[in-house]
């Protein structure tokens, strides 16, 4: 079942498109990532699902109905955590989330229960009392999080919640929304942390420029980087015979070496690593660090678009 | 969801420091002093009776109102006396006027006064308001005699009772006096100026509780406004419960500037507290209505918004005269316009109608004024408002 369904959706700024004839459809329970670059057209595409924006063609359907800003029957059911902090620095954090979970919880005794859940699941049991101002970064975005999460909601938006926080709270946020959704959520979760996507998210959309370049789980998406394996060697002064020779091996795509630090990217095939370490040893050749990778996101866009992803 | 909405705009409107200091200290810590400032200054100072000038024509002589108006109050017995009076040629009034030795000077040419002054000055003020006071019960008293004539005339009564239309007319000439003295040297005081000022701008500071308001409650204005704006609260109920906070919150200096005036500072309003109040609660209507007007139609950020704020009410409480007496009556006089667009204008004159005159018609007018301002700023702030989407926030 579809939760939400986006038909050609197209976001003009006068001459420039925001969002590019944008179609696609999250299913129930799961976690949908956008993941792009920054101005992908990630955030926009959430304003105008929320019915905050304009859009200049297209349809949003989200619980099968038509999205308008007077939908207050879907707007219930929706709960929304934006890219950035939007809390009220007079209220305490227990405050704000009873504010924000009281704009659509009327009984006092649910919210209070919703509202210790909230904290609960964010981590923020000591800090009820505090004043958003006496938060770290990343207690902040955690209670952004919980404003946006408190009234239990089944369609729930996520822009960019991690960013500019600290590991910790960042592992905090990512497990509070695997446990969302284990509670039966759906989530649009937008990023431009290709690890966030890969540990989170069920399905991916990556767009760039407003327009969708590729949909499908992280291993399909993988695929598309037409690339099976990429060896790291550090080390010292190689020789560049050394690295023609590599070049002239079975499957080796390409052979990069920067910074003392050798990348050989395959295409296809395997036991790759243990070829090059015998070719290491054989050459009698000194290295400090070798480790193979496996394709990610961003060799995907890289592929995709010829940038990198934070390009 | 309005309840909850209107509790915690309370609470985010009294934890927030500098609209506190603004609605509910400043006036206060201004207040003082005024007190302390103005207090001496009336002390010290006593105003002289007032050198003018009447050109007399056969206009003046022929004119019963303006002629026993201005000689009771230039009459050396009168205990209210203001004006000391050389009745002569224009030429002479004109001469007088030049070497210094008078304010000003009245001509009357038929039946309508005309004033001429080289300066504006408070003693000048006084002498054209009490001019334009003489000149409204002239028109009275012209209107209620033809009345009463085409009356009697209407009735078949040809038998017209003179007697009782002198009455009539000597009645209203009297009670003019009556007004006309309370505008004495010893009644108008430079305290209560600045005092009606200080008011006007704590009702005009009211549009920064606006301000903060609409900010909070629109996509396009804040990042609170977003995440208000997905919740299934409608935006009209948001927005009437944000504004009645920012009211009640404006309703609280207020009551605060009047209780410290009157019982720490000793301030007399006078004897129509009750219009007092009503003025001041139309006048933040007012106040509040610009700031919501500010906060719809201009796309800034919040500080932006109250610096305007701030800036419209402190340039239109000087102008108003909180700075200085004369800056009113130098506006009044020659470009009234302002005056009569200056809410803060609106305010204190309705302060000063209730003080100094008996009658309520300039208080109805500011009334009235404050009302269309507001109402107009409302419709303006409607249509803004009624959006509900965005091509960019």
């Amino acid at each position: 079942m579809n939760i939400i369904e986006v038909k050609n959706l197209t976001k003009k700024y006068k001459k420039l498109k925001a969002v590019d004839d944008l179609s696609f459809e999250v299913r129930k329970g799961e976690i949908l990532g956008l993941l792009g670059p920054n101005g992908s057209g990630k955030s926009t595409t959430i304003n105008c699902l929320l019915s905050l924006l304009n859009f200049s063609s297209g349809s949003i359907k989200i619980f099968g109905e038509e999205m308008k800003p007077d939908s207050y029957d879907i707007k219930s059911k929706i709960g929304v955590v934006f890219q950035e902090v939007s809390v009220f620095e007079e209220l305490t954090v227990y405050e704000n989330i009873d504010y924000f979970c009281g704009l659509y919880i009327t009984d006092n005794k649910t919210r209070k229960k919703y509202i210790e859940d909230a904290i609960k699941l964010v981590g923020l049991e000591d800090f009820k009392k505090f004043y958003p101002k006496k938060l770290s970064g990343g207690l902040l975005r955690r209670l952004n999080i919980a404003c946006g999460i408190a009234h239990k909601p089944k369609l729930i938006f996520l822009d960019e919640p991690t960013v500019a926080v600290d590991p910790q709270s960042r592992n905090n946020i990512l497990d509070g929304i695997k446990k969302l959704r284990n509670d039966g959520a759906t989530i649009v979760y937008t990023t431009h942390y290709m690890e966030e996507v890969e540990i989170l998210c069920d399905r991916v959309i990556i767009l760039d420029k407003g327009k969708i370049l590729a949909t499908g789980t992280t291993d399909e998406l993988k695929e598309l980087a037409k690339i099976e394996e990429k060896i790291k060697v550090e080390v010292n002064d190689l020789d560049c015979k050394y690295i023609g020779e590599i070049k002239d091996f079975k499957n080796v795509d390409e052979v990069e070496y920067n910074w003392n630090m050798l990348l050989i990217t395959y295409k296809k095939g395997k036991n790759n690593l243990f070829d090059i370490m015998e070719y290491l040893k054989k050459e009698n050749i000194k290295y400090s660090k070798i480790f193979s990778e496996r394709p990610t996101l961003n060799d995907v866009f890289l592929e995709l678009t010829g940038k990198e992803l934070r390009d | 969801m309005f309840i909850n909405n209107f509790k915690y705009s309370i609470k985010t409107l009294f934890r927030n420091k500098a609209l506190i200091f603004w609605t509910f200290a400043f006036p206060i810590i201004l207040g003082t002093f005024f007190n302390m400032a103005f207090s001496n200054i009336e002390k010290s100072e006593k105003l002289d009776i007032i050198n003018i000038a009447i050109v007399n024509n056969d206009d003046f002589n022929n004119n019963v109102v303006y002629k026993t108006a201005f000689k009771d109050l230039s009459d050396k017995n009168n205990k209210d006396r203001i004006f000391k009076t050389h009745y002569t040629t224009e030429d002479k009034a004109r001469k007088l006027l030049e070497d210094g030795k008078i304010v000003g000077y009245l001509k009357i040419i038929n039946d309508e006064p005309k004033l001429t002054f080289i300066k504006n000055g408070f003693n000048g003020t006084i002498f054209k308001y009490v001019t334009e006071e003489i000149t409204e019960t002239s028109s009275m008293v012209k209107n209620i005699s033809e009345e009463k004539i085409k009356k009697a005339i209407a009735t078949g009564n040809y038998n017209i009772d003179y007697e009782s239309i002198y009455d009539n007319v000597m009645n209203l000439i009297e009670d003019n006096n009556v007004r006309i003295n309370n505008i004495s040297s010893n009644n108008l005081s430079y305290t209560m100026i600045e005092f009606y000022s200080l008011i006007a701008m704590v009702c005009l500071y009211g549009g920064m509780l606006g301000v903060v308001a609409i900010n909070q409650s629109l996509a396009n204005m804040s990042n609170k406004g977003k995440r208000i704006s997905v919740s299934p609260i409608s935006k009209g109920k948001l927005i009437l419960s944000s504004v009645l906070a920012s009211y009640i919150t404006e309703l609280i200096g207020l009551a605060l500037l009047f209780i410290y005036t009157i019982f720490v500072l000793k301030v007399d309003y006078g004897s129509r507290l009750g219009l007092d109040i009503v003025l001041a609660l139309v006048g933040s209507l007012a106040g509040l209505s610009l700031g919501v007007a500010v906060a719809s139609v201009f796309k800034s950020n919040e500080k932006a918004k109250i610096g305007m704020i701030i800036s419209i009410t402190m340039l239109g409480c000087f102008l108003s005269g909180m700075m200085g007496v004369q800056m009113k009556y130098v506006i009044d006089k020659n470009i009234a316009i302002i005056n009569k667009i200056n809410p803060a204008s609106m305010i204190t004159d309705g302060f000063y109608s209730l003080y100094y005159y008996d009658t309520l018609n300039r208080f109805i007018f500011d009334i009235g004024s404050l009302v269309i301002f507001a109402s107009l700023l409302i419709g303006v702030s409607y249509i803004s408002l009624r959006r509900q989407k965005y091509d960019s926030i």
